[in-house]
């Protein structure tokens, strides 16, 4: 049976459990956005304007503990530097599409809907790049409306910001266990964590974050090199792990 | 400089939206006609793991106030996470991750230091 072009309403559905799971993190961004001092508009415009979780949540605690505005540019840079990544390997899904698409579509590009993107381009072939631009939107949607309900519930209400701030740290750690392919991300977890540890106590400040990411990227790209060069690829650090569930999540969505 | 006012909050926001723009946009518009080179994607791939890596160690282990090491004494926060490690690895769904974590780092809270 031949498929025919995907409906907005099919899209919507497509990115609805993406959608759902914004509503918390959107929620705990908005009250500590506020907490940090965001009023309702500034919290409206950095949904929209910025549109990340990390980016957002990093942005209010690094003014909670008074930040430089520099260090604040400098981590934020840091950390949208995988979107280069994420950007390179959608470019051949989206070649032939005019400029300002493209503009438009790097906007609202962000880690979530990029895997809904991503899997759906590869495995359907009516998936259009307007298709992928209404997922994206969906999601900047639901995530802005969820910041501002934050941003309310944060100016009625007085919560404990140690805990709210914690889903950060949960963010982070979904990320980084999604990203372990072998026993070498381990390893440069650790290295990651120990060098981390060594320059946020010697610099006394967030620099140290950026001194110990550089290095410890360094250290597991040459570590690679090594091994690779070695003809270790099947050895006990690069051997492939068996991604757990899959892509469940998503593939239950689409299709 | 710091950041206190609405406008610097303005300021902010505006150079934020760049940082965060740049990277999502120029490798796209780049490699749309041109090839990756390896040794970029290679590095860049241990990236994020580091960066991540080390927040989660600054919130868990660090004292953000005087930067010091403060070891296993942020009891709550260090079982959530073991927590979170197994959600994030068994669902694989973000929000169920976020959620449970807060949930257990606020019901930890009670019996053992954050």
């Amino acid at each position: 049976m031949k498929k025919s072009a995907t409906s907005l309403k099919e899209v919507f559905q497509i990115a609805m459990p993406l959608c759902l799971s914004y509503v918390p993190i959107g929620l705990a961004c908005g009250i500590l956005l506020h907490a940090a001092g965001f009023n309702f508009l500034m919290t409206a415009l950095v949904s929209m304007l910025v549109f990340s979780g990390g980016a957002q949540f990093m942005i209010a605690s690094m003014l909670t503990i008074q930040a430089p505005l520099q260090t604040i540019l400098l981590m934020l840079l840091f950390l949208e530097m995988r979107y280069a990544l994420l950007g390179s390997s959608l470019s051949q899904y989206v070649r032939g599409t005019s400029k300002k698409f493209l503009l438009i579509f790097a906007a609202s590009l962000n880690d979530e809907n990029y895997a809904v993107n991503y899997l759906k381009f590869a495995t359907d072939k009516t998936w259009t790049p307007q298709n992928a631009l209404s997922v994206e939107h969906f999601s900047l949607l639901f995530w802005t409306v969820s910041n501002l309900i934050g941003s309310l519930v944060g100016s009625f209400i007085t919560i404990n910001l140690t805990i709210v701030d914690y889903a950060l740290t949960a963010l982070f750690i979904y990320m980084i266990v999604m990203q372990i392919k072998n026993n070498l991300t381990i390893l440069i977890i650790v290295i990651s964590g120990v060098i981390a540890v060594i320059t946020m106590v010697w610099m006394k400040s967030t620099m140290g974050l950026v001194v110990a990411t550089l290095l410890a990227s360094l250290i597991g790209f040459a570590l690679e090199k090594i091994l690779v060069k070695k003809g270790m690829k099947k050895s006990f650090l690069l051997k492939k792990m068996k991604p757990n569930a899959g892509r469940k999540e998503i593939s239950k969505s689409g299709d | 400089m710091s950041v206190t006012t609405t406008m610097d909050h303005f300021i902010l926001i505006v150079l934020s939206m760049c940082v965060a723009f740049v990277p999502r946009y120029l490798p796209m518009r780049i490699f749309a006609s041109r090839k990756i080179p390896d040794w970029f994607n290679e590095w860049m791939k241990y990236v994020p793991v580091s960066l991540f890596t080390a927040l989660v160690v600054k919130d868990v282990f660090l004292n953000t106030e005087t930067y010091t090491f403060v070891g296993f004494s942020n009891i709550a926060k260090i079982l959530a996470s073991l927590i979170v490690i197994a959600v994030s690895y068994f669902s694989r769904s973000m929000g169920l991750a976020v959620v449970v974590g807060l949930i257990a780092v606020a019901l930890l809270s009670v019996f053992v230091p954050v």
